[in-house]
């Protein structure tokens, strides 16, 4: 390791791996719950057979063809989930979004105690590595982010060990005045220890703010992902529900569809009431580029609608918004019985409280397919069983995201991470065949968007 | 090593990949992004060494080490810059910097750097 060869730049060496410094100490010392680990191993063709046999109406070769699928732009994916159920007990996992860049493998106890680098070096050995070796470009090779270092430092020393090579680890900023990569001619380069503009080859890529504003279409550097996949829907909200509509039109016939709450596009500031009275008072309103979080706003009430106009006319005025159907804390009594969605919620914990959680699934194209690759939820803070406290806004209740601005991605909120271990799965309420579905619904999120990127981008 | 090191760099990935580095060493070790912190850890803590950087977002790295002079905090001073400048390293050699350190750093020059000067 060669600290701070240029600002902001660091030379990664092979050898540098340090377990302890790319997970969470809290999951270092779990071990993988045996269901999930089960799960993981299942082939493509084991996920298939079990879902048609407890989804008859799908077309098991149209599934097999999402799951075989070799994605052009959108090789490596996130999705979050709700686990929803209606007055009916029909349950069922609903994409909330789907991520070009997802974190994740801080959070997932590793699948055999032997591979130390566990999902960090299947990322890169079974995705990353034939992609690089068949992209025929000069160069260094090098990781450029703007988040999470925690695992963008990982991934930087599995690719040290995996080339064998000396890796560029950048931070690539958005309002960096001078950053240390930039795309001459539609190919990175990173300033060197020289100062000089170092050509790179190929880029594992976790540019999340904004990284259509530094990072070209068309790179001839080979980016995994490249930006392609995020501007076709793996980073911009109404693009990907946009691919979401394709997808359920091509596959109307097949028995397969891509789960979502209720979605309105191109909303403008004045129409947001509109849709709060359509709606039934209760909506979530998203910026279309938002992410980890910022940008999101549940309303449930007059009071939490004029705030959150009142932060989007601050923030955002000129955009277009994307209005969904809030997943509700609990049955309305005289709500439809089937298409009034609620939250599965958490096991009730020894007080009796529930809460409202997500599953985040990763997963990357390799040689057998579209598999997944790390797994992990997070909780909202207050129960969903019990009235909000005075004061409390709904967030609290639906919000699911962890994050913590201090120290740069090595904070977190502890006690809302809930990890895949035979200590806190058990809590989740999950089975195989929820996990088996999450997964499949993911796979199609993930196909969508690409065959969305291939529409908008190969002309 | 029986000593405890004071890292001044506003790169937190930085700060992060030494401080880890220097503990697998058994060697005691805080960090901090910012002068405005590092003085406050100065003025509630006693160091062996303070490893700054020269570039800090709210004050000079050489400001930082004067003003340690002038407040008579009793630690020895390794002063890291990317560039050789004859005015700061002059500066730093009347108020007694142990060592400067260009950058990039390897870390085990570093350890070795306090090994010798501990």
């Amino acid at each position: 390791m060669k600290l701070s060869i240029t600002d902001n730049v660091h030379l990664v060496e092979p050898g540098d791996f340090e377990a302890s410094e790319h997970w969470y100490p809290r999951v270092l010392n779990s071990n993988i719950h045996p269901l999930v680990s089960h799960f993981l191993y299942l082939t493509n063709q084991q996920y298939v057979e079990r879902y048609c046999r407890l989804n008859p109406e799908a077309n098991p070769e149209a599934i097999m063809k999402i799951l075989n699928y070799q994605p052009k732009y959108f090789k490596w994916s996130g999705t979050d989930m709700m686990h929803i159920t209606n007055q009916l007990g029909s349950k069922k996992l609903t994409v909330i979004e789907t991520n070009s860049c997802p974190s994740g493998q801080k959070s997932m106890p590793l699948l055999n105690l032997n591979i130390e680098k566990g999902g960090y070096k299947r990322l890169i050995e079974d995705t990353f590595l034939p992609a690089v070796n068949a992209h025929k470009e000069e160069g260094k090779l090098a990781v450029i982010y703007d988040k999470n270092p925690m695992e963008n430092i990982g991934y930087a020393s599995t690719l040290a060990d995996a080339f064998k090579e000396d890796i560029l680890l950048a931070k690539f900023e958005k309002d960096d005045p001078n950053p240390p990569a930039k795309f001459i001619d539609k190919k990175l380069h990173i300033k060197n220890e020289d100062n000089e503009w170092e050509p790179i080859r190929a880029a594992f890529r976790y540019v999340t703010q904004m990284p259509w504003s530094r990072i070209p279409v068309g790179s001839r550097t080979l980016l995994l992902n490249p930006i392609e996949a995020c501007l076709a829907g793996g980073r911009n909200k109404s693009e990907a529900y946009t691919a979401y509509l394709d997808f359920n039109k091509e596959f109307e016939n097949e028995g397969i569809s891509i789960n979502t709450p209720i979605t309105y596009l191109n909303v403008s500031l004045e129409e947001i009431p509109t849709y709060f009275e359509k709606l039934g008072k209760s909506m979530v309103i998203k910026v279309p580029d938002s992410n980890a979080g910022q940008g999101v706003y549940t309303v449930t009430s007059e009071n939490e609608l004029s705030k959150a106009i009142q932060e989007l006319e601050k923030n955002s005025p000129e955009d277009k918004y994307l209005i969904q159907q809030l997943i509700y804390s609990n049955y309305i009594k005289g709500a439809s019985k089937k298409d009034s969605w609620y939250h599965v919620g958490t096991i009730p914990d020894k007080k009796n409280r529930s809460y409202a959680f997500d599953l985040r699934l990763m997963m990357s194209y390799t040689s057998e397919g579209i598999r997944p690759l790390a797994i992990y939820s997070r909780r909202a803070r207050l129960p969903l069983n019990q009235p909000l406290p005075d004061g409390a806004d709904s967030w609290e209740l639906y919000g699911t995201n962890l994050s913590v601005k201090q120290m740069e991605g090595w904070s977190y909120d502890d006690e809302r991470l809930m990890l895949y271990d035979i200590r806190n799965f058990a809590n989740l309420g999950l089975g195989i065949d929820e996990l088996i579905s999450g997964f499949v619904q993911s796979a199609m999120a993930t196909y969508a968007i690409d065959k969305n990127a291939i529409r908008k981008f190969d002309k | 090593m029986n000593v405890k090191v004071l890292i001044v760099e506003d790169d937190v990935v930085f700060c992060r990949l030494l401080t880890k580095y220097l503990k697998d060493n058994n060697i005691q070790t805080k960090d901090a992004q910012t002068a405005e912190v590092a003085k406050a850890l100065l003025k509630n803590e006693s160091f062996d060494f303070i490893v700054i950087d020269n570039k800090l977002p709210d004050e000079d790295g050489i400001e930082v080490l004067e003003w340690l002079a002038q407040q008579k905090i009793k630690v020895k001073k390794i002063l890291m810059s990317r560039f050789e400048d004859e005015e700061i390293i002059q500066r730093a050699t009347d108020i007694g910097v142990k060592r400067f350190i260009k950058k990039p750093l390897k870390p085990a020059v570093l350890l070795d750097l306090l090994q010798e000067l501990g």
